[in-house]
């Protein structure tokens, strides 16, 4: 977890110039960008959409609430905030690739959902907003593609509220050892078929495989959100710990 | 309880309360009355809470623990008591009832959900045409009531069975009369007391 030290970072299982990376990912999610809904759910068979609602649970969101969508990719979890924030609330949709972005954007339109939502392309390593902005932050399946992902946690405490939190779900580690078998050959052999076959892209499924291998654990994660000034992080793994809920408060 | 299964269950109670918001064309306005609100029930049996949001058009569930404008603890029993407003009071003083916040929330969400009544009829005959749907829906009103006839009789036939076949309680005019008697006795004690008292 010593990226910004290092001249070279990971790209899945392959070490890459660390100025690289952002470029790389890009290339990734402006390739799947299309597709991405589709593959979500046949790859998790709909499981990622309950992940999602128990990252909401978790919120305890509010009307009125600004909530900050980090990674927010096509737009689900917006959408669920913002149907919960209210016209009063306000929720902002950032997202690196703008790609991803744009099929974010047309579908939340399809949806209905205009009024309370704000679009903004934005690295979450330096987040274009202002201190002590949101009282919510999530991040969804985001966090594993950010180079530093030190200097996003500690860019995320910067313009959360006092008393707010910051939700991270994100693949992690299986706590059983025959699960770890069994999602192994799953994401190695069938996930980048799956691929070829739905979005006609195996090197994209191929990096999202790896890419969780080399994604911090649960334990690494809530020590480094705690190492950003995180307050009472705790996590809960789900499906088996094939992915993980952190939370933290900033106090 | 399994382990997103609460996610899973609020998710399905969504889409069918938003379906079901759209059958009624009464549902909206009274919906906007509560929009902003939320309501919180846990059961404490299965504990879980669940957390009912009111937007503008459409009822949002959740499960957290976070404070909400009103929240209702109790169990899954005592639930089908809530319909009955007189029951109210007897169920907080029995500890099976606890609310706190404000009450009128959870009344205009009770009375919302009593006075939803979706046209189900209209949004069927646009699959089956409106002959059939009448049909389906007037079959259904028979079996309804056939149902509700069957009921009746059934426990008109176990009342009678109890009291006139096989004796084991006693018919109205039985107690009333047994009550009656029973009066009668008292009174009749009470004087003898009298007279008792006066010698």
């Amino acid at each position: 977890m010593n990226e910004p030290t290092s001249p070279t970072t990971h790209f899945g299982f392959k070490s890459v110039p660390a100025e690289q990376k952002v470029a790389m990912v890009a290339d990734v999610f402006h390739s799947v960008a299309a597709k991405y809904d589709i593959m979500n759910d046949v790859m998790s068979m709909g499981i990622h959409r309950l992940w999602k609602r128990f990252t909401i649970d978790c919120s305890g969101v509010r009307p009125g609430q600004q909530v900050l969508d980090l990674a927010g990719g096509t737009g689900d979890i917006a959408a669920l905030f913002s149907k919960r924030v209210g016209p009063s609330g306000k929720v902002v949709l950032a997202d690196i690739n703008e790609s991803m972005l744009n099929v974010g954007r047309d579908k939340l339109r399809d949806l209905g959902i205009i009024n309370n939502i704000e679009f903004v392309q934005a690295n979450a390593e330096a987040l274009p907003f202002a201190d002590n902005s949101f009282d919510i932050i999530s991040i969804g399946f985001g966090l594993r593609n950010v180079t530093d992902k030190d200097a996003a946690l500690r860019s995320m405490f910067r313009v959360l509220k006092p008393g707010g939190r910051l939700l991270v779900l994100e693949f992690s580690k299986p706590t059983h050892d025959w699960l770890s078998k069994a999602y192994d050959l799953y994401s190695f052999r069938l996930l980048p078929f799956m691929g070829q076959l739905i979005a006609n892209d195996k090197e994209s499924y191929q990096y999202l495989a790896e890419s969780i291998r080399m994604h911090p654990d649960q334990e690494t994660l809530k020590q480094m959100m705690v190492e950003a000034g995180f307050a009472e992080v705790t996590y809960h793994n789900m499906t088996g710990g094939i992915v993980a809920l952190h939370r933290g408060y900033k106090f | 309880m399994l382990p997103l299964l609460p996610q899973l269950l609020c998710a399905v109670a969504e889409k069918l309360s938003r379906k079901l918001i759209a059958m009624d064309a009464n549902a909206k306005p009274a919906l906007a009355k509560l929009q902003g609100k939320q309501l919180s029930v846990t059961l404490r049996d299965l504990k879980l809470t669940l957390v009912l949001s009111a937007t503008a058009d459409a009822l949002l569930f959740n499960q957290h623990d976070e404070p909400t404008d009103c929240r209702i603890t109790t169990d899954i029993a005592t639930l089908k008591q809530l319909r009955d407003p007189s029951q109210l009071t007897r169920l907080i003083k029995n500890d099976a009832l606890q609310i706190d916040g404000d009450l009128h929330v959870a009344q205009q969400f009770s009375h919302f959900l009593q006075q939803l009544n979706p046209d189900w009829q209209h949004a069927l005959a646009g699959y089956v045409g409106d002959a059939l749907a009448y049909k389906i829906s007037r079959t259904l009103q028979h079996v309804q009531h056939y149902l509700q006839l069957k009921a009746k009789q059934l426990s008109q036939m176990q009342r009678e069975l109890a009291q006139d076949e096989l004796l084991l309680t006693p018919s109205r005019l039985e107690t009333e009369q047994f009550s009656q008697q029973l009066s009668e006795l008292q009174a009749k004690v009470e004087h003898l007391r009298r007279q008792l008292n006066t010698l």
